[in-house]
């Protein structure tokens, strides 16, 4: 089985738990070598060498002579060789993705600590929402994963732009792997004003630009696992493939009849939101701190998430992360069904033929336990392209229409009402999600309907249900990307999948729908 | 299954210079995006010709003394050692049909 981990062949050069020591020097692609060496005594022909820090007794040592398969202190796991008791810190633990992951990760061994500073949940109170699954307070929610699963998380309240406090805490804990959920992640939040907008770029990427220096002054070797998403490429309408950040060798330009490899450049970005620019600046901040001092990074460009399932939130109705269905924070398969199972029509925007990524939480929790189990090399920007499958809105909304009435006995209607963004809601689509099967070992399984059910469980419960019905005037959305302040129309009602049933108001008017 | 032959500053005489073989060398960096994005091709090579041409690859921060020797000044660089000797060098990112001209000539 050993030989068969993806992460069995990395090396100490990998690890974060080494110090780097020697001949270390940052530079370009092109940066003189022979410049730079002419400004050194000649003593200095020392190769780079590693020192452990879990075994300082073994002194220096070539970074390459030791694989993690060898290492006593990497150990087999579901998910690849995991160093022991890693110390993970999670930034933004409190949300819907970094409560699952700090659950998941302390039951794997890993000594989870993380940070939050309630700003999700104030966002979505500010909206005059609330998540459907009630979840306790942090206090509640640490004791009871003690109680009930025997995991300690050490959990700080800070916000990541008081960079003292953060690099205080990082210095204290001296993570291995740091992921980075701590971001505020909508689009339509960022598009509400100037205010919001300036907020939301702010905080992403003035924190993140805080976190990489202070990650450079304390804890260089450590891996940065870094949440961006599908949304930073847009959709092109060339078609042209949607590459894990940066283009293949063998994709060429060709200009005036001569040819360059674009291997290694960054893909363009094609940004759909104010939100969405702030993680543009993010790809680009991250790229260019590895590439100045030799920090480890992933970006991770997830596409839509859905899900309310893994075995440890699962455990414990106090246990449960969040989940939201207003038109800001609520992501769309999860909106789909909380209408669903209200009788509110699924609401598709325009078209309904925008195609994105989709992967259930599970399983980005898989996604991500991978990717810290293989720390990317001494100055390494990796991107993955974190998805399981794709389709289009409209078939994923037929999907939960489905499950809802075959397995609930539920009516689910579904209708298009106007868009409120400026998109293309009809485009080519071809992601490449290959690193993570191909790199890191990770089995897709389309989980879709399987995770739905889920949810349709989860939510048919009578208090959230009940907790559904409260805030149903916040699922359709309200905010236009031309700033016109209104609520969308319905443009039809589709009454079955397949069989489209148009409603026609009388004289061509649309029909006003949610209230 | 061929890999591509990882050296070092101290098999670089041996593997490369006294090869009776040809042998393509990829001066790479793990810092160096371009570098990663060449590995795959690398890899396909190995496996392909090293019937005809011995595929290496050597990290230059890990062997300084073979980078500066040859007088890397960015990364990638391919060299193409024909009797120990250099026929051709590139510079930057190539695709694998650049690549195969490369070995051609």
């Amino acid at each position: 089985m050993s030989g068969k981990l993806h992460n069995a062949e990395c090396t100490c050069w990998n690890c974060p738990a080494i110090n780097l020591a020697g001949k270390v020097d940052f530079r370009a692609c092109g940066q003189s070598t022979a410049e730079f060496d002419k400004r050194k005594d000649t003593s200095s022909e020392s190769h780079i060498m590693a020192e452990c820090k879990r075994r300082p007794e073994l002194g220096l040592f070539d970074p390459t002579s030791i694989t993690f398969r060898e290492c006593p202190e990497w150990v087999e796991s579901p998910y690849g060789y995991l160093l022991k008791n890693m110390r993970v810190m999670i930034l933004g633990m409190d949300g819907y993705l970094g409560w699952t992951l700090a659950l998941w990760l302390s039951k794997l061994g890993c000594r989870v600590s993380g940070v939050d500073n309630y700003s999700r949940r104030n966002w979505v109170k500010e909206r005059g929402s609330h998540t459907v699954v009630p979840v306790a307070t942090m206090t509640d929610r640490l004791h009871v994963a003690k109680e009930v699963l025997d995991t300690t998380i050490d959990f700080r309240e800070l916000d990541i732009m008081d960079r003292e406090l953060l690099k205080e805490f990082i210095e204290e804990i001296k993570p291995e792997a740091i992921v980075h959920y701590g971001e505020c992640p909508s689009a339509p939040y960022s598009m509400i004003d100037f205010e919001h907008a300036s907020y939301v770029q702010k905080n992403n990427v003035i924190g993140t630009l805080g976190l990489l220096f202070t990650m450079h002054e304390a804890v260089p070797e450590t891996s940065l696992i870094k949440l961006g998403t599908m949304g930073e490429y847009g959709t092109p309408l060339t078609g042209r493939p949607l590459f894990e950040g940066m283009f293949p060798a063998d994709a060429v330009l060709s200009w005036q009849g001569r040819q360059w490899s674009m291997g290694g450049e960054l893909t363009p970005r094609d940004p759909v939101s104010f939100y969405h620019c702030s993680k543009v600046q993010d790809t680009f901040n991250v790229y260019e701190a590895c590439k100045y001092w030799w920090l480890r990074s992933y970006d991770v460009m997830q596409g839509v998430i859905y899900g309310v399932h893994t075995d440890q939130v699962s455990a414990d109705p106090r246990l449960r992360t969040r989940f939201d269905i207003d038109e800001c924070f609520g992501t769309v398969i999860n909106r789909y069904v909380a209408q669903a199972v209200i009788g509110f029509p699924l609401t598709l925007y325009g078209a309904g033929e925008q195609v994105r990524g989709f992967i259930a939480l599970e399983e980005a929790m898989r996604c991500m336990t991978r990717l810290i189990a293989k720390p990317p090399e001494p100055g390494q920007y990796g991107v993955v392209n974190q998805m399981s499958g794709y389709c289009s809105m409209r078939r994923l909304a037929e999907t939960v229409k489905k499950v809802g009435e075959k397995e609930f006995g539920l009516k689910v209607k579904i209708q298009r009402v106007e868009n409120p963004r400026v998109e293309a809601d009809r485009h080519p689509f071809e992601p490449i999600f290959k690193n993570l099967p191909e790199e890191f070992g990770f089995v897709q399984k389309n989980m879709l309907e399987e995770e739905i059910y889920r949810m349709f469980k989860l939510l048919t419960q009578r208090r959230i249900k009940g907790r559904i019905e409260e805030k149903k005037h916040l699922i359709l959305p309200k905010t236009w990307w031309s700033g016109v302040k209104k609520e969308v129309e319905r443009l039809e009602l589709i009454e079955n999948g397949n069989d489209i049933k148009k409603v026609k108001a009388e004289d061509g008017e649309t029909v006003s729908v949610g209230r | 299954m061929a890999k591509p032959l990882a050296l070092a500053d101290n098999s670089f005489e041996n593997e490369v210079i006294a090869s009776k073989q040809p042998v393509l060398v990829d001066f790479w960096a793990s810092w160096c995006p371009p570098c990663k994005m060449v590995e795959p091709t690398i890899g396909e090579l190995a496996q392909e010709i090293s019937d005809k041409v011995k595929i290496t690859k050597i990290n230059v921060d890990q062997n300084p003394k073979s980078a500066s020797d040859y007088n890397i000044m960015g990364v990638p660089t391919f060299i193409l050692f024909k009797d120990g000797k250099e026929v051709t060098r590139r510079v930057g990112a190539q695709s694998k049909a650049q690549l195969l001209d490369m070995l051609e000539t």
